[in-house]
């Protein structure tokens, strides 16, 4: 079957197979009720006919009795009567004349034979015959006393072709109307589809810089919902947009600092004449060589997850093996910082689906930012289990904590929390907690963070 | 000259110090704007390196505190963003300066040099009086056209009292304008420094105001 993908092609197809099938149904019925009417009608004319003939017949009994029974010959009417004056709707009549006895009193040059009707039947008897391969009518009409027949038939051709004459000037209008119905239909669907094709022409002329409202076609009401769901989807794309240039403009401006560090540091260690501090501007150097590089990194793992909406593979895993060993790797920066750190194992393993790698960066950043922010000597505790059903991650440090004030904003990006400041030595990338979220969401985890009742941090990845 | 700086990045603010050390300025560093506002009440310093993204109190409110005090210490503010917006409200909320990161060592030196000198009422780059000539940027003194050899601090205190011509200098804020927080003050520093620079311009080079400092030209 071939799709219409054109409204207007469609309609006017419509329209058209329509028309035409109500001009055929107007068509068959006139030609049915003109051919039902035309029977009547000629029917009504055979009897006329019958009842002159009948009246001629009694009129001439004598006459017809006299010659007709002497000469043992029906009479025989064979003049022409085919005038050049004929009218298109006379009817060719042929007819029998009998007496009681069956015997031929008159007949037609033609006349087909005619069966005669059973004795008992009624006065008139209509008929349908065939004469001369053609079907014809008849019409045997009894005299009121009994004693003569009269027959009469004519072909009944005519009468189709009365019926189908009606019929053409019942749906001649129809099919004449046909081309114009067809014109209208187009120009008023083209009219009506006109605020589309200006909606078009203004939707063609948004783009990521420009993606104001659209105003509503009043002409054309229904377009408005596609307009309304264009205007919630611009101002959707609009609010997105806006994050992606305000995160890549804060992106670049983090990239600064740590360029500017290695500027200013390169040009201390090239200027100083110490030896020592030529040695720790240089030391320096590679520190911020070193954060740029995080930073990058930090900032290609967000690019990355964040047009995810699921992971793209998942693999069924052991999140304390996975924890242990994260925290195995990170012993040695643990014992640069002279701090601890532990692992706590739960009792069973705990299986999830998830991305081995993906949660290791996030485990990763948990216990980097508690090194961080614990001061040496500090104790941190990594722990995994399942609570009631439901896996559970937790890092909790013996740090400083995060101000009551501050917490709704650590999981903003680039956003670096009072202890930051205050932190010695490393600084963060201030997208850590950002990209552990974003993990967490596609594991179906939740991130949680809390400040403990006897000081320092928790940090929870709570399963869903 | 004593500078403070406040930045919260521990190495550009390591970086900035060191370099501004080189340039022989005494620096304090604070790491957030609450600090930075407290040492520009509790002490007068030459200039003010700040940058604007802070913890606890940002660099626009700080400048503006420091400005609605009725102090005048020129400020330089360093910005990672360029827009000619950001430049603009950190000028009108008082800055002298500002700088770009990442910036050039060797201009912010020049522009540090460049607001303390018309902070001093001076717009000539060299500082000048008796025929001694001292240029800050090339850190060159002359006497008469002689070029005269001076030691860091002994150049540190005669660009001092230079910049501060005609006005008397306290012995405290001499020591101030030579030592960063942390360093240890030695007793007599100044004026064994003092005397050094009378020995090489004349006894009458820089006078002694009994009991108030010193002093190098008219009383103002």
């Amino acid at each position: 079957m071939i799709r219409l993908h054109s409204l207007r092609a469609r309609l006017l197809l419509t329209v058209s197979i329509a028309t035409l099938l109500a001009w055929g149904a107007a068509g068959v019925a006139s030609y049915d009720k003109a051919l039902h009417e035309a029977d009547e009608l000629m029917d009504g004319q055979l009897a006329q006919s019958a009842k002159l003939l009948m009246a001629q017949v009694l009129h001439e009994t004598n006459e017809l009795e006299a010659k007709g029974l002497s000469a043992a010959h029906p009479i025989e009417i064979t003049e022409n009567l085919d005038y050049d004056a004929s009218h298109p709707y006379e009817q060719h009549l042929e007819f029998r004349v009998m007496n009681r006895n069956g015997l031929l009193l008159l007949r037609s040059a033609q006349a087909p034979e005619m069966a005669p009707p059973t004795p008992d039947s009624e006065i008139a008897t209509y008929r349908d015959i065939k004469h001369a391969g053609q079907p014809w009518r008849q019409l045997s009409l009894r005299s009121s006393d009994g004693h003569y027949l009269v027959q009469i038939a004519h072909p009944t051709q005519e009468r189709e072709r009365v019926g189908m004459e009606v019929a053409t000037q019942v749906a001649l209008p129809i099919l004449l109307a046909l081309p114009i119905l067809v014109l209208l239909v187009y120009f008023s669907v083209r009219g009506s589809l006109k605020p589309l094709e200006e909606l078009a022409a203004d939707v063609a002329a948004r783009s990521p810089d420009n993606l104001e409202v659209l105003s509503e076609p009043q002409t054309l009401r229904e377009a408005q919902p596609l307009v309304a769901a264009l205007n919630r989807l611009f101002s959707r794309l609009a609010a997105t947009l806006d994050n992606e240039r305000r995160f890549t403009a804060d992106a670049a401006h983090e990239l600064r600092t740590p360029l500017a560090a290695v500027k200013v540091q390169a040009q201390v260690a090239l200027a100083s004449t110490d030896p020592t501090d030529h040695q720790h501007a240089l030391r320096q150097v590679l520190a911020g060589a070193d954060r740029a590089t995080r930073l990058v990194e930090q900032l290609l793992r967000l690019a990355r997850l964040d047009p995810l909406a699921r992971l793209p593979q998942t693999h069924s895993l052991d999140l304390a093996t996975s924890a242990a060993s994260v925290v195995a790797d990170m012993q040695a920066q643990a014992a640069t910082k002279q701090q601890q750190l532990n692992f706590t194992p739960p009792a069973t393993p705990i299986p999830i689906q998830g991305d081995a790698d993906l949660l290791a960066v996030a485990l990763r950043n948990l216990i980097e930012n508690a090194l961080r922010y614990t001061p040496a000597g500090g104790v941190i505790e990594v722990r995994a289990d399942l609570v009631s059903q439901r896996p559970l991650l937790v890092v909790r440090d013996s740090g400083p904590g995060v101000n009551p004030e501050e917490a709704p904003r650590l999981l903003e990006r680039f956003y670096r929390g009072q202890a930051a400041a205050n932190a010695e030595g490393s600084h963060g990338s201030g997208l850590g907690l950002a990209i552990v979220e974003r993990i967490a969401e596609l594991h179906g985890a939740q991130l949680e963070i809390e400040n403990r009742a006897r000081g320092g941090l928790e940090v929870r990845l709570r399963w869903r | 000259m004593r500078v403070l700086l406040v930045e919260d990045d521990p190495l550009l603010g390591d970086g900035v110090r060191a370099g501004l050390k080189l340039a022989d300025y005494a620096v304090d560093w604070v790491r957030d704007g609450e600090a930075g506002r407290l040492a520009l009440l509790a002490q007068a310093y030459d200039a003010c390196v700040l940058d604007l993204g802070l913890p606890r109190r940002d660099g626009l409110s700080l400048l503006k505190d420091l400005r609605s005090r009725g102090n005048a210490t020129p400020v330089l503010i360093l910005t990672a963003r360029d827009t000619s917006a950001d430049k603009v409200s950190g000028l009108d909320a008082g800055a002298d300066d500002y700088l770009v990161k990442p910036f050039d060592l060797a201009e912010l030196q020049a522009r540090l040099r460049a607001l303390i000198r018309r902070a001093s009422g001076t717009s000539t780059p060299t500082l000048s009086h008796a025929g001694v000539v001292l240029d800050p940027a090339t850190k060159q003194v002359s006497l008469n056209g002689q070029t005269i050899t001076l030691s860091a601090r002994e150049f540190t205190l005669l660009h001092d009292l230079l910049s501060h011509k005609n006005r008397i200098r306290a012995r405290s804020e001499l020591e101030k304008s030579l030592y960063a927080w942390g360093e240890e003050v030695e007793s007599n520093t100044v004026e064994v420094y003092i005397h050094h620079l009378r020995k090489k311009f004349g006894a009458e080079f820089i006078h002694t105001v009994r009991g108030l400092g010193y002093r190098v030209g008219e009383t103002g």
